[in-house]
């Protein structure tokens, strides 16, 4: 299909089109022209990334010199392919229309373990392990052994790539993990340094979040993209979470210990060196006279992406002398390590600024301020020059570098939290050292200062305008689409109270409460009747779920939900769950029906998609805040609040509204699924919590079917469910939420505009 | 909403419903009226589909499986989903063999996880109504197991030749379905044995379900309420078309005449006998001298489309055979035509009334006889007529018809 949006050619590869999908397309061409950021909100399964790739494939090729790049950011391994999938249609369908090659490569970039194709590194199953045996047979200096001596391994992949493969350009086309698996394997090259070159002049990379906001890596994978690109961030709801993590350091008993033996290891090399050959060291030490100016002139010019772990300041600065040499260096390691030791021996919690740290510091062992930010980068190349392969070893001591880096870098946004023990075990101690980053900004700053257009999408970004605010950026177009349906197929209702009249709740007095429990269970043994295949229900928290399905097992609700549906619980352990999984989707498949208890925040919620019978209903059970007693979440509270004036409770409800409907979103992948969304707790009644919800769900959560009791939503969804069990084809589709070209002109670029933006009732 | 001169129950006999919300609905033209309205689609298309001149499986050898599960005493169906199932099958029986006399039928039920024969295949409406009769009194309990009632009726359906069609009618109400083994594997054992199975839901969407009539080419439904739900079941009067593994054959087949001989009067009247369909039940024979003789092996039946039980000889009557014939030329699908208001149209043909621009978005002419209908009328006229009443009435193409 071929559009004309806003003077854009675009070439759409499907015969018929949503609504929303020709005005996201608008949307985001708006955001493109004016080079600005933007922030979208679509329901999933309306075709987001076939429209983005659409409209960005058509923009590069219309104004080359505006727009070279495409950065597409996902999450998970599965999402990342299905980007790729999507592109590789688009291409084929630009060829059947040109019946000519389109020069645009796309690659996608993934860890070591999912690219590996040498054939002992590969096995390994931990992507740590993976990472440092591959370390162990490509670094420079074991190269260069290998060339004196033959039996230092290397990996002939590797090499090979070296010695061809670094000067030539893959042939333009779709690059799927497999792709470059084979095509590494064909030539002998190594398809991780195929994908990481490839990064620097693909047309459109696909890659995790991590590659971007994550500064450890971003320094190292991408700082070679051009300044005109579009970074595009999908199932972006978790984003400040993503940023505030990349900053975040945690320091454990067992981190200590590692790195203080790390030190000793560190000391031994040394002295080792010097007594062999002190060349190497004595050329380290002019390098570090010399400083770090080139850094700095790259960054000048604009040729790098900045990093938030070497802040400006330090660029335009040399090492400072006491960490230059190698063995004075380590002990000012020592030196850290013990103080932090010291600050792990706590009896109860402590809580300071980065500036009071460094004062205690001071103090107490005499590091200043201005070393300890080098730390990091004083390391990393100490770990050079003592040709240390394995670096995952020094993992724990790379740590605590960064930690003094960071620590000294930032006064404003960190906050450093000691703990004795941890909230569940109150008795065991288990000291842990939290330096922890409060404001999402920082991370995503330099990504938004880099790059032309970044934007952000997801299925669930409601209220949008939460997003500019904690990331601390202005867009220039911020819209929510709803979903433009033949048939209401999705169902949502608010649950607030039981048969028996009493207010069903998660809220902490009631948590214990019996007849709270009690209608809960019986409100999940309704559905249990009525809705056909697969039923999730999502809890609040672990622990909330044990002492529900131990209270239910008493009161013989569990024995009543086995009568109908084989019942499967998520665990915190990743493999049992998986398990659980598995045999749920067998269940649903060979009409046994079964149900899922699972957690909201946990691994379902996120990543698993029910699409059709998989998830027939979901039910949240609960609000799912997140545990407000944690010290980090009432620190970042607070500076939410001091700096960003936003009020504590309105961040915590838009938390647990976001996760809510990440989890109840899980049940609708498209237009052609239906499935009943049950929030049940009388709070989600109340006007602030349902206007959080995104668009497309409030739009169908009309007032008939807010504050209902058990039977009334049964009810509701006895009948609904019959409706919507009838025969459905593309025809009946045609013309209201799915458009053909000719019915697109008709109907006018305003009239879709607005079908997709119905207004909230 | 339901006056009591709707006739269909009671206000208070209903379930639970708002009806303050059902009327908003409807304005909205969101759920009620667009549902309804691919229901409607659905049906048209459906009559489009079917084409003159198919090869259809005219002798149907068909097992109805009836779900007799817990579920099934649910009273979403008045009074309960069990008695107004066997209501509507007694319907249903009735006008299966009315409109396939030479076909043959047998019941199964589900029951705590186990498959029971009720009947077996024959082609007596009779003997199946009486079971019926008696399943109506039959507890429900337990779980169903499809898996046992499908390879119960594959055991019976895989012998017979190979020119007859085999079909299995489920009416399911559970949402469950509790099987020993795989099922999929006695999905695709069915498909090789070229048995359609068509599902009837009570109650919902079962992935299962879906996949089962879709795999073996059968039709899969969801009752909204009884008259949707008797619309279902009728739809399975009509004979499927044939699978393309049918085997063409000839089949013999007897025309007994009806002979009422009072004793005595000619040579060759018949002797006082009791017939053979009424053999098992003493209590019901009765001594007569008319009846049908087998012209075969001479065994008297008093009622035909049947079976001859001593030597296998199919008997039917001509009408039977003609009746069966209207499947074969159904009458052409009209065609569509949008209503316009302003237009001077005639009212329908067929039922006289005129139409009106709130109530019909399509009228409907008979390409023959070029006589205007309204929707129901096109409905009745292809689904219960068989014949279009414009050129029936009319000379010129009445002569055609024959």
């Amino acid at each position: 299909m071929r559009l004309d949006i806003e003077g854009l050619i675009v070439h759409f590869p499907y015969e018929y089109i949503y609504p929303e999908q020709y005005s996201y397309m608008v949307e985001l061409k708006r955001a493109i022209d004016a080079k600005g950021h933007c922030l979208l909100e679509m329901p999933s399964g309306t075709g987001k990334t076939v429209s983005l790739l659409a409209l960005i494939v058509a923009y590069m090729r219309q104004y080359p010199s505006e727009l070279c790049k495409l950065v597409y950011c996902s999450r998970t391994v599965p999402e990342i392919e299905k980007v790729l999938e999507e592109l590789r249609r688009l291409l084929q369908y630009y060829e059947e229309q040109f019946k000519e090659k389109i020069p645009i490569t796309g690659v996608v970039l993934s860890s070591r373990k999912n690219l590996c194709i040498h054939k002992d590194v590969r096995q390994e199953k931990d992507g740590k392990i993976v990472d440092g045996r591959c370390h162990n047979l490509t670094a420079s200096h074991v190269r260069e052994r290998h060339l004196t001596d033959d039996s230092v391994p290397v990996c002939t992949y590797f090499e090979d790539f070296e010695d061809y493969g670094n000067e030539s350009y893959l042939e333009p086309g779709v690059y799927t993990l497999d792709d470059l698996k084979s095509y590494g394997a064909k030539k002998g090259w190594c398809p991780y340094f195929i994908a990481r070159h490839a990064v620097s002049y693909a047309n459109i990379v696909v890659y995790s979040y991590h590659y971007l906001l994550d500064p450890k890596i971003a320094e190292i994978v991408s700082k070679d993209i051009p300044k005109n690109s579009v970074v595009v961030f999908d199932e972006a709801h978790n984003i400040d979470n993503v940023c505030i993590d990349s900053m975040s350091v945690k320091i454990t008993k067992r981190i200590i210990e590692r790195a203080s033996a790390n030190l000793l290891d560190l000391a031994k090399t040394i002295r080792h060196m010097k007594e062999v050959g002190p060349r190497r060291l004595t050329e380290e030490y002019q390098r570090m006279v010399d400083g770090l100016r080139e850094t700095q002139q790259a960054r000048e010019t604009d040729m790098v992406l900045a990093n938030p772990v070497l802040p400006d300041q330090i660029l335009q600065e040399a090492i400072p002398g006491n960490i230059r040499d190698a063995e004075h260096f380590v002990g000012f390691l020592r030196r850290f390590v013990e103080y932090l030791k010291i600050r792990l021996r706590v009896q109860f919690v402590v809580q300071e600024s980065p500036a009071g740290f460094l004062k205690d510091i001071m103090q107490k062992v005499c590091i200043d301020r201005k070393p300890l930010r080098f730390a990091a980068e004083r390391l990393a190349s100490l770990l050079k020059t003592l040709e240390i392969a394995d670096q995952t070893d020094f993992s724990a001591l790379v740590v605590v570098s960064h930690l003094a880096t960071l620590v000294s870098t930032y006064t404003k946004g960190f906050i450093i939290i000691v703990e004795p023990f941890e909230d569940k075990t109150p008795n065991i101690p288990n000291p842990i050292l939290h330096f922890r980053c409060l404001d999402a900004s920082i991370a995503v700053k330099p990504i938004f200062d880099r790059f032309q257009t970044v934007v952000i999408t997801s299925g669930t970004l409601s209220p949008l305008d939460m997003y500019p605010k904690i990331l601390d950026f202005q867009p220039k177009v911020m819209t929510s689409f709803s979903m433009t349906l033949a048939r209401p197929c999705l169902l949502p209702m608010i649950v607030s109270k039981g048969n028996d009249q009493v207010a069903i709740s998660s809220k902490f007095e009631s948590r214990e409460d019996q007849s709270v429990v009690r209608n809960y269970g019986q409100l999940l043994v309704e559905i249990v009747k009525i809705v056909p295949d697969g039923v999730v229900c999502f809890f609040t928290s672990y622990l909330y779920l044990e002492s529900v399905v131990a209270a239910w097992y008493d009161q013989g609700i569990v024995t009543t939900l086995q009568r109908h549906k084989l019942l499967f619980i998520e665990t915190q352990d990743p493999a049992e769950t998986s398990l659980a999984l598995l045999n749920y989707i067998k269940a649903c498949e060979r009409g046994r029906g079964a149900i899922l208890l699972s957690v909201a925040r946990g691994k379902v919620s996120e990543g698993v998609d029910f699409d059709h019978h998989l998830g027939r209903a979901v039910v949240m059970i609960g609000i799912p805040y997140v545990y407000t007693q944690s010290r980090i979440l009432k620190a970042r509270l607070e500076y939410l609040r001091d700096t960003f004036q936003i009020r504590e409770n309105d961040f915590l409800t838009f938390d647990a509204m976001r996760h809510a409907a990440q989890c109840v979103g899980r049940a609708i992948r498209g237009k052609t699924d239906y499935g009943i969304m049950i929030f049940a707790d009388k709070r989600f009644s109340s006007e602030d919590k349902r206007s959080k919800l995104p668009r497309w769900i409030q739009e169908y959560l009309t007032d008939n079917l807010v504050n209902l009791s058990t039977e009334e939503s049964i009810q509701c969804a006895k009948r609904w469910l019959k409706q919507m069990a009838q025969p459905f084809t593309r025809e009946d589709q045609l013309g209201i939420s799915l458009l053909t070209l000719e019915q697109l002109q008709k109907e006018g670029v305003e009239n879709i505009q607005q079908k997709a933006r119905q207004k909230i009732k | 909403m339901a006056a009591e001169d709707d006739g269909k129950e009671y206000r208070w006999e209903t379930g639970y419903e708002k009806t303050w919300e059902a009327i908003k609905e409807d304005d909205d033209g969101l759920l009620d009226g667009s549902v309804a309205e691919i229901i409607q689609k659905a049906k048209r298309k459906r009559m489009l589909e079917r084409k003159s001149n198919a090869r259809l499986g005219m002798m149907r050898h068909i097992f109805v499986v009836i779900d007799l599960s817990e579920c099934m005493a649910d009273q979403d169906l008045k009074p309960t989903r069990q008695i107004c199932t066997i209501k509507l099958l007694n319907a249903f029986i009735e006008e299966f063999f009315d409109h396939n006399p030479i076909s043959q039928m047998g019941i199964i039920v589900m029951k705590n996880k186990r498959a029971e024969k009720v009947s077996d295949l024959t082609g007596t409406a009779k003997k199946h109504i009486k079971a019926l009769h008696q399943i109506e009194s039959m507890p429900c309990g337990g779980e169903p197991s499809l898996q046992n009632a499908l390879e119960m009726a594959m055991r019976s359906l895989k012998m017979l030749p190979s020119h007859a069609s085999r079909e299995i009618l489920i009416i399911l109400g559970s949402l469950t379905t509790c099987d020993p083994g795989d099922i999929n594997q006695t999905i695709n054992e069915l498909k090789e044995h070229v048995i359609q199975c068509s599902l009837i839901s009570l109650a919902g969407e079962v992935h299962i379900c879906k996949a089962l009539a879709k795999t073996t080419g059968g039709q899969f439904g969801v009752v909204l309420d009884d008259a949707h739900f008797k619309d279902l079941l009728l739809l399975h009067v009509e004979p499927p078309p044939a699978a393309a593994k049918l085997e063409p054959a000839l089949i013999k087949m007897g025309f007994p005449h009806h002979v009422t001989g009072a004793v005595g009067q000619s040579k060759d009247a018949p002797m006082l006998a009791i017939c053979m369909c009424h053999l098992d039940v003493p209590s019901e024979c009765k001594l007569s001298a008319g009846g049908y003789f087998c012209p075969q092996c001479n065994s008297k039946y008093c009622e035909l489309p049947v079976e001859c039980k001593a030597c296998g000889l199919t008997l039917a009557s001509a009408p039977h055979l003609a009746r069966s014939y209207h499947h074969l030329f159904p009458v052409a699908p009209f065609a569509e035509l949008p209503f316009n208001a302003g237009d001077d149209n005639d009212p329908c043909y067929s039922c006289q009334r005129s139409y009106s621009a709130s109530k019909d978005k399509n009228i409907y002419k008979c390409g023959r006889c070029l006589q205007i209908f309204c929707v129901d009328c096109d409905i009745f006229v292809h689904e219960t007529l068989h014949m279009c009443p414009g050129c029936a009435s009319h000379p010129s193409t009445t002569s055609q018809l024959k």
